[in-house]
């Protein structure tokens, strides 16, 4: 089939209100966060005024995604602690969880997964904002599931292609649409106004010597993205671990010790992060 | 932390976190340790599951985690650094085998 030309398709995916089985939170939230005379705190009061995102949000910081000692109870109070593109993601990524589990099943699971792993692996490396990284682990795959909704056809007929041929999701996603989820997910990213540090990471995460501003954050989720799948936790396209750039893991520079610890967080943790419905 | 039914609750078990009423109260705290009246307050409630202290629980066997790693890693097997990665991932499933 002919490939779809990229400015049509990067206008489509721009376009996810005009989907009808978007969730309503979801499309408003996007509304507003898209929306450059926004500010913290209307944003902040936009979730304290929905209890069931609230709810669920909060759950999220404090569950094992961050591994706060302590608990926080408010969203104005997560605010301040995590900052402004840290509640964003949250509150996207919790909004839109239903979803993901109805596009592709499994697909949640592996990004809270890669959520836990990136936040460990940054933290370890010392950096100073690793949940902002979480962020970049929790979101990473969003492009896939505007793809997949956008074009459900064309999808479905990339994941056999991945299956058949024994190649990875993201082969198969360029030989269909000529861009790939990650392509897709930093226009997301854009259009919700994410700093371009976290826009490089989504962008580059399949590929993470192109990330020239930020190379430790994109091998970080690099690297816990095939992690994740290597420990075969949830699912996101292709049953098939990547291969590691080399590069990136060598800036990384992860002992046995590290990927132990971050394996073994991910087993103690996944289950009771998930459990966020 | 395992997530374990109500229906296979046992006395002894520790609570990983705490059991919450649909109205949001807190019930039994977290590290509360069960006895028989709180499991059969949790199962009349119509709780469907706690998280308990311990090591998470294997639902397939060794054979079969490990068949399904080497699927996973079945292109890339022979590739720089990946054949490291493996043996961390492999080992990391063992020890879980262990520890039941």
């Amino acid at each position: 089939m002919s490939k779809l030309d990229p400015t049509i398709l990067r206008h489509k995916v721009e376009n996810i209100n005009a989907l009808p089985t978007v969730p309503g939170v979801f499309k408003r939230l996007s509304g507003l966060i898209e929306n450059p005379r926004i500010t913290i705190d209307e944003i902040s009061a936009f979730i304290s005024n929905d209890p069931a995102l609230t709810t669920k949000v909060l759950k999220m910081i404090n569950s094992a995604i961050y591994g706060f000692p302590g608990r926080i109870a408010s969203v104005s109070h997560a605010t301040m602690l995590l900052g402004l593109n840290v509640i964003k993601g949250l509150s996207l990524g919790v909004s839109v969880f239903e979803l993901m589990q109805k596009t592709m099943s499994g697909l949640y699971v592996h990004s809270l997964a890669c959520a836990i792993a990136s936040r460990v692996i940054a933290q370890k490396k010392g950096l100073k904002e690793p949940e902002e990284v979480s962020i970049a682990g929790l979101l990473h795959d969003l492009g896939k599931v505007i793809l997949i909704l956008e074009f459900p056809k064309e999808y479905e007929a990339a994941m056999n292609e991945a299956q058949l041929k024994k190649t990875s999701i993201f082969e198969a996603e360029k030989n269909q649409f000529n861009v790939t989820h990650a392509y897709v997910g930093s226009w997301l990213a854009e259009k919700w106004r994410f700093p371009r540090s976290l826009i490089e990471v989504i962008k580059c995460h399949h590929r993470p010597a192109l990330a020239k501003n930020v190379p430790m954050e994109a091998a970080i989720v690099h690297f816990a993205d095939l992690l994740v799948r290597a420990r075969g936790v949830g699912f996101a396209g292709d049953n098939f671990v990547p291969e590691v750039n080399t590069a990136a893991f060598e800036i990384l520079n992860l002992s046995e010790t590290d990927i132990r610890d971050v394996l073994r967080e991910l087993e103690e943790n996944v289950e009771s992060a998930g459990d966020i419905s | 932390m395992p997530k374990i039914p109500s229906i296979k609750l046992e006395p002894g078990m520790k609570l990983a976190k705490p059991v919450i009423a649909k109205n949001g109260m807190v019930i039994l705290g977290e590290g509360t340790e069960l006895n028989e009246t709180w499991i059969e307050r949790i199962r009349d409630m119509e709780i469907a599951s706690v998280f308990i202290d311990g090591p998470p629980i294997q639902t397939i066997p060794k054979e079969d985690a490990l068949a399904s790693l080497d699927e996973r890693f079945a292109l890339v097997f022979d590739k720089p650094c990946m054949k490291i990665i493996k043996q961390y991932v492999k080992e990391h499933i063992e020890r879980l085998y262990e520890q039941t």
